[in-house]
């Protein structure tokens, strides 16, 4: 630079006496806070981007072999349209029903209220229990709905039918139906977040009931409904649970069942399944990076005061009688059919309370195939979400303070996204290649699905603590520094008590997830090693269907006593948070 | 209580073209001082106030508390928040809603280490100063405004700070709160005489409290001085708005007298050295009479052609918006004695006067012009 430091003063005016003054901070004190970002953003780089990048390197080996084979398939065609229906297709059902229900929420009488946490109770069950459960209404011949449709006068003379449950628009309708509890969640948080001055005002300058939810509440809703759809897109594209169970054996392939069946099949062939999944990374990716441009900075989006938003007119019955509705389709008809067929003796299209026996609950009890993978789902479920939610954590902090690490941030901020936008299906894939060979050789391993559950909730655990952070604002954390306390215990005295109520919410999000985890869980599963999506699974594909049935009660039961759980600790209303 | 110095303090905001928040400023402050700083929003007073604290890192600048400096950059010394033993007071009160008020007061003890028992007996002390001692157990969320800030004042002076930092602290409470609130504040400094800066864009809160004002102007010191000073001898024109003289009217040197903007003349001349040719003259709406068109001035008075806009009946007086040469005026018309105000109305022509010596007269370069009395003199 300029003169060394001994050279004479400088021209400008002395400097005024100063008084004492401690020595200046060592240079590697300063850089500490640095070295410490970058060692967490090369944690959680390598645990996402890792078995990615070894996917892709296996797809470009031998001149990249690995696309050709995939790509130089005559059903890939189908199977890209296939999927792009599947999405798009549930997309539009979620859309539509998501929205309508989270307005309906608002429009419940009072005494009604508690009816607006029904829309969000599918995703307590999980999809390989809702998918059975539907296959056991629908099924052509035996399923329950079908066999009573049959008694009406004009299908009496059919066989079967007249539903086929394995047909692609009931799979599209099904997926739809999973999707809309997450629409409904983004579409409530956004009505929650319209100030209810601006609907009044709509009102009291002349606009109907209709004109004020067209003119005003939609154009206020775009972003979120932008940002839900685009989600529920990514969550359509990356749909397996649906097309595994009633697709595959119809020939009706999605680029996920494709992959699966290309890693799980003898010869397994790594390079294929990764080509397979490349549309969707990068449509993933895209779809990420797109969002950080134009959502960029977060700390635009906090909103101060105002008033709440409050229903935009009297109580509707319409809206009572749609989520009533809702909640019997979606959730009584195939939890109905679960307990019958638990309680039966064999699948039929004939429903015999007679011949009702406890006896498959008491073999999920007894067979210890079973009960292990309850345990391993539990403790991974635990273990993971007592990982994620530290390092969400720290990635929230990074995100939200690190204005000083700007590379370290924003390349924090893409990776914590990432699984969000790649389908569960690839990073089991990348995790079952990763990790089955050096330098860590986790296969069969409960670690091994650990690590991929802490991957996945990655962005949950982020997000989640991210807008609980920005909702508590500066002034409380600058109010405690300039009180005396350092970093230290400004978080554990008044950020994390705080939060708490965010952290509970998360925990209880992240574990219902993580004890429905079918996708990621089956690629990474090892016959002695398997969770209880993956057992369900291996029972459906023997024809245990009474058994299929009795676990997927059990495991609906258990993720409902872990929210229970999460919400007394909350002590409040987590499915709000979520 | 300690001296705090601050040096070519400067702060600038990214953006195109990055905004200086505050320029270069200096100001020390004596022990047991209390300085405002006043100012529109945007002229930096709570930039610098956050400097101070160490929540914002300024771009140059030396910060010394007492016998440390805890900003130096060309040292590369930055004290965190914690390290400066400071105490703060926000707007918002940011009273934390999960602690009881005796947590809350407590915290500040804690995290310097004060031994529990003398902790217990200090924050029965400061809630006491307060008028809080009856809520110690409570919640914030079970106390109203005024509550909630008595409590953050507590919790501000609890550790016997060096500097005590107040951002704008009253602006949250309703009229008659923050006069109660003011004048606690005012008699606990007079109490225990801490240092405090504190910041608000409200001039009577200002000059109830200060000991000092800093008068803020895009980023820079104005004016320093007591508020009396600030209050009487405003040094520019900015100053003088921003206390209180609203009125501002610009007048020309025509021969022997002087004009308005439009051309008309006006009765009696200024106190103004001869080598100016253009003053603003400023005065507070209270100084601008108002006579019927006919009659002149009284002899030390200057007097204007105007018209009336707006007349407001205010008690004993008529508070009148009228437009002298197309710029509009606050006047006041005295109605004892004068019952011809009682009707005034819109489009009528009056006489508006004021005595020479309680305007004050500026440059174009908006500083006060030399020769006249001293204000102290009018008293």
């Amino acid at each position: 630079m300029t003169a060394p430091a001994v050279s004479a003063p400088s021209p400008t005016a002395s400097p005024p006496p100063h008084p004492s003054r401690p020595a200046p901070l060592t240079r590697l004190r300063r850089q500490l806070p640095r070295l410490g970002a970058l060692l967490f953003l090369a944690g959680i780089g390598y645990l996402v981007v890792a078995p990615l990048v070894g996917l892709q390197r296996l797809a470009f080996e031998n001149d990249t072999r690995g696309y050709s084979t995939a790509f130089d398939d005559p059903d890939m065609a189908k199977t890209l349209w296939t999927t792009a229906g599947l999405a798009l297709g549930s997309l539009a059902i979620a859309l539509v029903l998501g929205t309508f229900l989270a307005w309906a929420a608002t429009r419940l009488p009072r005494r009604l209220r508690l009816l607006r946490v029904l829309p969000v109770l599918p995703i307590v069950i999980p999809a390989v229990a809702s998918v059975t459960g539907w296959a056991f209404l629908f099924s052509p011949r035996p399923g329950y709905l079908n066999a009573a449709l049959r008694r009406l006068p004009w299908w009496n003379h059919l066989q079967e039918g007249p539903v086929d449950i394995y047909t692609l628009p009931w799979i599209v309708l099904i997926t739809g139906f999973g999707l809309t509890a997450f629409v409904y969640l983004f579409v409530s948080a956004g009505f929650g977040n319209i100030n209810a001055e601006l609907i009044e005002a709509a009102q009291v300058n002349g606009s109907s009931a209709a004109g004020v939810f067209f003119r005003v509440t939609l154009p206020l809703l775009r972003p979120t409904l932008v940002y839900g759809g685009f989600v529920a897109l990514l969550l359509g594209l990356g749909q397996f649970t649906g097309p595994l169970l009633l697709g595959r054996s119809n020939g009706i392939d999605v680029l996920t069942t494709d992959m699966y069946v290309a890693v799980s099949q003898s010869p397994v062939d790594y390079g294929r399944a990764a080509a397979i999944g490349s549309p969707l990374l990068l449509f993933g990716i895209a779809v990420v990076l797109f969002q950080k441009v134009i959502l960029g900075d977060h700390s635009r989006f906090v909103t101060h005061g105002g008033k709440a938003f409050r229903s935009g007119g009297r109580p509707s019955w319409v809206a009572v009688a749609g989520i009533v509705l809702y909640a019997l389709v979606a959730l009584a008809l195939p939890l109905a059919a679960l307990t019958v067929v638990s309680l039966s003796a064999f699948w039929s299209g004939r429903i015999d309370p007679d011949g009702f026996t406890l006896g498959n609950f008491r073999r999920v009890f007894q067979e210890s195939g079973i009960t292990d993978a309850i345990v391993n789902s539990l403790t991974t479920s635990v273990i993971s979400v007592a990982i994620a939610l530290p390092l969400g954590f720290v990635a929230a902090s990074l995100l939200l303070k690190g204005r000083r690490f700007r590379i370290i941030r924003a390349a924090v901020d893409f990776i914590v996204a990432m699984p969000l936008g790649i389908p569960a299906v690839v990073f089991g894939a990348g995790f079952l290649l990763t990790y089955s060979r050096e330098p860590f050789i986790l296969y069969g391993t409960r670690t091994v699905i650990v690590l991929v559950y802490v991957t996945l909730m990655l962005p949950f655990a982020t997000r989640m603590q991210l807008s609980g952070m920005v909702a508590l604002g500066d002034t409380y954390l600058e109010a405690s520094r300039t009180s005396g306390a350092g970093a230290l215990r400004t978080n554990t005295e008044i950020v994390l008590p705080l939060l708490r109520p965010t952290l509970a919410g998360a925990a209880a999000l992240m574990f219902v997830l993580l004890t429905h985890e079918f996708t990621a869980s089956l690629l990474v599963r090892a016959p002695t090693t398997q969770v209880m999506g993956t057992i369900l699974f291996d029972y459906w594909s023997n024809g245990s269907y009474p058994l299929v049935a009795a676990i997927a009660l059990v495991m609906t039961l258990v993720t409902s006593a872990g929210v229970f759980v999460a919400m007394a600790v909350a002590g409040s209303d987590i499915f709000e948070k979520l | 209580m300690s001296h705090v110095r601050i040096d070519g303090l400067t702060k600038r905001f990214a953006g195109k073209p990055p905004a200086v928040a505050v320029d270069n400023l200096s100001l020390e402050i004596e022990p047991g001082e209390f300085i405002v700083l006043l100012g529109p929003s945007g002229c930096g007073k709570t930039t610098t106030l956050r400097c101070l604290a160490g929540l914002e890192t300024p771009d140059e600048g030396r910060i010394s508390l007492g016998d440390r400096t805890v900003l130096d950059l060309r040292e590369k010394v930055d004290l965190p928040p914690n390290k400066r033993n400071i105490g703060m007071v926000f707007q918002s009160y940011a009273l934390w809603p999960h602690m009881t008020v005796r947590r809350n007061i407590g915290y500040p003890l804690r995290t310097r280490r004060v031994p529990r028992e003398e902790a217990r007996v200090r924050i029965e002390e400061a809630a006491l100063l307060v008028d809080c001692a009856a809520l110690l157990d409570r919640y914030p969320a079970q106390l109203s405004g005024g509550q909630q800030q008595r409590v953050a004042l507590a919790r501000g002076l609890a550790a016997r700070p060096d500097l005590v930092l107040f951002d704008e602290p009253l602006s949250n409470l309703d009229a008659r709160l923050r006069d109660q609130v003011r004048a606690q504040l005012h008699e606990l400094h007079a109490r225990l005489g801490f240092t405090a800066v504190f910041v608000t864009h409200d001039q009577s809160e200002a000059l109830a409290l200060g000991d000092r004002l800093a008068i803020m102007k895009a980023g820079r010191i104005e004016q320093l001085d007591t508020p009396e000073r600030v209050f009487e001898e405003p040094a520019t024109e900015y100053v003088a708005g921003f206390i209180g003289m609203s009125n501002r009217i610009a007048l020309r040197r025509a021969g022997e007298g002087w004009t308005v903007a439009d051309g008309a003349a006006v009765t009696g001349d200024l106190p103004v050295p001869r080598a100016h040719a253009e003053v603003a003259v400023r005065l507070r709406p209270d100084d601008l009479l108002l006579r019927p068109a006919e009659e002149e001035p009284p002899a030390q008075g200057v007097g204007l052609a105007a018209e009336v806009v707006d007349a407001q009946f205010g008690g004993r007086h008529m508070d009148v918006v009228v437009t002298i040469a197309d710029s509009r005026l606050h006047a006041r018309a005295p109605l004892t004695g004068a019952p011809w105000a009682r009707k005034l109305a819109r489009g009528q022509r009056v006489t508006a006067w004021f005595a020479k010596d309680t305007a004050l007269y500026y440059d174009a370069d908006g500083v006060r012009t030399a020769a006249h009395a001293p204000a102290a003199v009018r008293a």
